[in-house]
């Protein structure tokens, strides 16, 4: 018996994934396999966002009431949007309501996102989700409780403030107390959830950084300023762009709080759009409206961005 | 292969589903059915249904299937249904907001109806004003009654107050008696009345009281509310309301019936439905017609009118016509009346026919009082909302002249 050598094998590379047929096929042909796997998406996109939009586009420039005969009217209804004052007050309104909401929602959401990504804070755990309810509470539903809790008749927080002496008043119908109480609800109702996207923001910080910053003598507001916000700025731009969009389209509450009043004073671009569309039956302008405070919401994204995008490459040279 | 077998189905059931979404119509020589949307939730629900029910058994050939909405649920939704033509056959609303579903091409116009039908006759004038746009008639009155006063007599009567006031002087003294404000603190624990400022009982507390005084809101199509009785009215009520505190301020309609509700206030202006309102709280009321004003004695009504959309064929707009017949006919108008709660639409009835409920027969011996808001006027909702706002502005001190002037230009716009 003499001892022979095992065969030497000769190394042979794995076969692609997904087998050879597929990489050698032609580029068309794989994408019309991409384009059957999207398909359920695109049609779901297309029924329900694009033609809708599309159609909304067209509409603008008619006066239509979404049935019945429509006329092309050219470029009338965005003309009326640029020089009809009610349209003024409702976007002024806008603007204060955006400037009280936004950064209120992102400081409380910020603020709470710190004092709970403390691993040693008791009952974390319940404060984060007690803080997260009010956002998967239906906004209707928010806005009416709270209309009840502040109601100068019947309200249970005037009455609880009563025995203390406070007077509320008749809030939502306080020509300078209204859009203040509008946006504190919006603010109590949605900062829960820019809070959790802070948080995963905070936790995403390595705690080296903050080590080596203690170790090189940083203070709690130092390490705050030079490690946690520009580390935050994605995440900040993010909710600063989402909580500006949200304040943009306010309506909710204030159909239900104030219906736009007193006398116009939380009367926002959405109310606007919603009584031009479905108490006047101007769909055609309601449509015009829509689409001037669609490109208004872009560009202030786009600035944002921007502002944000500049930062992060100043942080990073 | 099998895989993209799958998707295509996939999609091609989810156009098939948006395509039977689209399909409806009637078939001409077929049996008839009729959907009907309406927003009578409480007893005046029951009765419409047993009309309906009845009009079913006597009618092989039609159907009407109801369909109850809140009346701002049917707003919400009229538009879109109608958009994709898949509108009710028959509506109920405010008679308020037909006028702009009608001119933008919603109804049809019902002129025939009123030429064939004996009890479109003997209607209610004011309720037929209101269905009545640019010289066509588009819908039928299911509803017209003036706003009046509801008070609670155990409270009248523990203040020794012993008839209802007769003009707006004796309405405010009344008021101011009934008044209660034990800790002194200025915010009274009880009014006598209250008087909403905005958003008021079927929009109608305002233009009542403009009207006691000789003035008006909209006149022939044009803008009449900058006038020296409406300032007068506006400046005496302003003194009523802050001087006696007879009334709490910034209250909408609803709010005026969760405090009459509640027995915070003895006396409100309102609509049959209060009369459940006040059973429901235990409190003994009564009704009476609002206070005559220096000029007149007159309240806004609240209307509600049906109206036959668009997206009927001809053998539902037959049928519908068939209803309206049947549910305006003597005993039906009757039979609605009694158990809505709602004075009859017909002034050929007696008014012994409805004496057996007791809050239709109060309300049909003030029937003469109602004036229709607002007829013919598409766009209702700027006028309204001029009227709002001057009237929440005045009652919170602004200078009325220059209110006034503000409204009247604000309606004019509206108006054009």
């Amino acid at each position: 018996m003499s001892a022979s050598h095992p065969p030497v094998r000769r190394y042979r590379p794995p076969a692609p994934l997904g087998g050879r047929r597929h990489a050698s096929g032609g580029l068309a042909r794989r994408s019309a396999g991409a384009f059957a796997f999207l398909a359920p998406a695109l049609i779901v996109i297309g029924l329900f966002v694009i033609w809708p939009m599309v159609s909304a586009l067209r509409l603008s420039f008619t006066d239509a009431s979404g049935f019945g005969r429509e006329e092309w009217v050219g470029l009338e209804n965005y003309v009326t949007v640029f020089t009809d004052p009610d349209i003024l007050n409702a976007v002024v309104n806008t603007v204060q309501y955006t400037v009280l909401f936004t950064p209120a929602a992102v400081l409380a959401a910020l603020g709470l996102a710190l004092l709970l990504v403390n691993p040693h804070l008791p009952f974390r755990s319940f404060f984060r989700t007690a803080l997260f309810v009010p956002f998967v509470i239906s906004f209707a539903v928010a806005a009416f409780a709270w209309s009840y809790l502040i109601d100068p008749q019947v309200g249970l927080l005037n009455h609880w403030l009563g025995g203390l002496g406070i007077r509320m008043g008749n809030v939502l119908q306080d020509p300078t107390l209204a859009m203040p109480a509008v946006a504190f609800v919006a603010v109590w109702k949605l900062f829960g959830f820019y809070f959790v996207i802070f948080l995963a923001g905070l936790q995403d910080i390595p705690s080296s950084l903050y080590e080596a910053a203690r170790v090189d003598g940083a203070g709690p507001w130092s390490r705050f300023r030079h490690v946690t916000l520009p580390l935050l700025s994605n995440t900040m731009a993010f909710v600063l762009v989402f909580a500006m969009i949200a304040a943009l389209q306010a309506f909710d509450q204030i159909y239900v709080m104030t219906g736009g009043g007193p006398y116009g004073h939380t009367q926002t671009v959405v109310m606007e759009i919603y009584e031009s569309g479905f108490r006047k039956l101007e769909v055609g302008f309601a449509s015009a409206l829509s689409y001037v405070l669609l490109a208004a919401t872009l560009i202030l994204s786009l600035v944002q961005f921007v502002f944000f995008g500049r930062r992060e490459k100043d942080l990073s040279s | 292969m099998t895989r993209m077998r799958t998707l295509l189905g996939a999609g091609a059931a989810a156009l098939a589903l948006t395509a039977t979404g689209c399909s409806g119509g009637g078939d001409a020589d077929g049996p008839v059915e009729l959907t009907f949307w309406h927003g009578y939730t409480e007893a005046d629900g029951d009765v419409l249904e047993e009309i309906v029910e009845e009009f079913n058994a006597s009618h092989e050939d039609i159907t009407i299937k109801t369909e109850v909405k809140t009346w701002a649920g049917i707003d919400d939704t009229l538009l879109t249904a109608l958009s994709a033509q898949e509108g009710p056959d028959l509506v109920a609303m405010p008679s308020e907001r037909l006028p702009v579903y009608a001119s933008r091409g919603a109804f049809v116009p019902l002129d025939e109806f009123y030429e064939g039908d004996d009890a479109a006759a003997n209607l209610v004038p004011g309720a037929v004003d209101m269905v009545e746009v640019e010289g066509e008639k588009y819908g039928v009155p299911a509803g017209f009654v003036p706003l009046a006063v509801y008070y609670d007599t155990a409270l009248f009567a523990e203040a020794g107050v012993e008839e209802f006031p007769q003009t707006w002087e004796q309405w405010v003294e009344v008021a101011e008696r009934l008044t209660v404000d034990e800790n002194g603190d200025g915010t009274p624990e009880r009014y006598g009345v209250v008087l909403p400022d905005h958003a008021t009982v079927a929009n109608g507390l305002w233009p009542t009281l403009f009207y006691g005084n000789g003035g008006d809101v909209v006149e022939d199509g044009r803008a009449v509310i900058d006038s020296p009785e409406n300032a007068a009215t506006l400046e005496f009520w302003r003194s009523a309301i802050e001087d006696g505190a007879i009334s709490p301020t910034g209250v909408d309609g609803v709010g005026a019936d969760e405090l009459f509700g509640g027995g915070k206030a003895a006396m409100t202006v309102g609509g049959p439905w209060m009369a459940s309102i006040a059973a429901e709280n235990g409190i003994d009321y009564a009704i009476a017609p609002i206070p005559a004003g220096p000029e007149a004695q007159a309240a806004s009504a609240i209307g509600i009118s049906m109206a036959t959309t668009v997206d009927t064929g001809d053998a539902e707009r037959e049928a519908a016509q068939e209803f309206f017949s049947f549910f305006l006919d003597e005993a039906n108008a009757v039979k609605w009346s009694l158990g809505s709660g709602w004075p009859p639409l017909r002034t050929d009835i007696p008014a012994e026919e409805v004496a057996s409920n007791p809050v239709v027969a109060s309300l049909t011996e003030m029937a003469d009082l109602g004036r229709p808001l607002l007829p013919g006027v598409v766009n209702s909702v700027d006028v309204l909302t001029a009227v709002d706002e001057l009237t929440q502005q005045a009652l919170a001190g602004g200078d009325v002249d220059a209110l006034l002037a503000q409204a009247q230009a604000d309606i004019e716009a509206a108006l054009e």
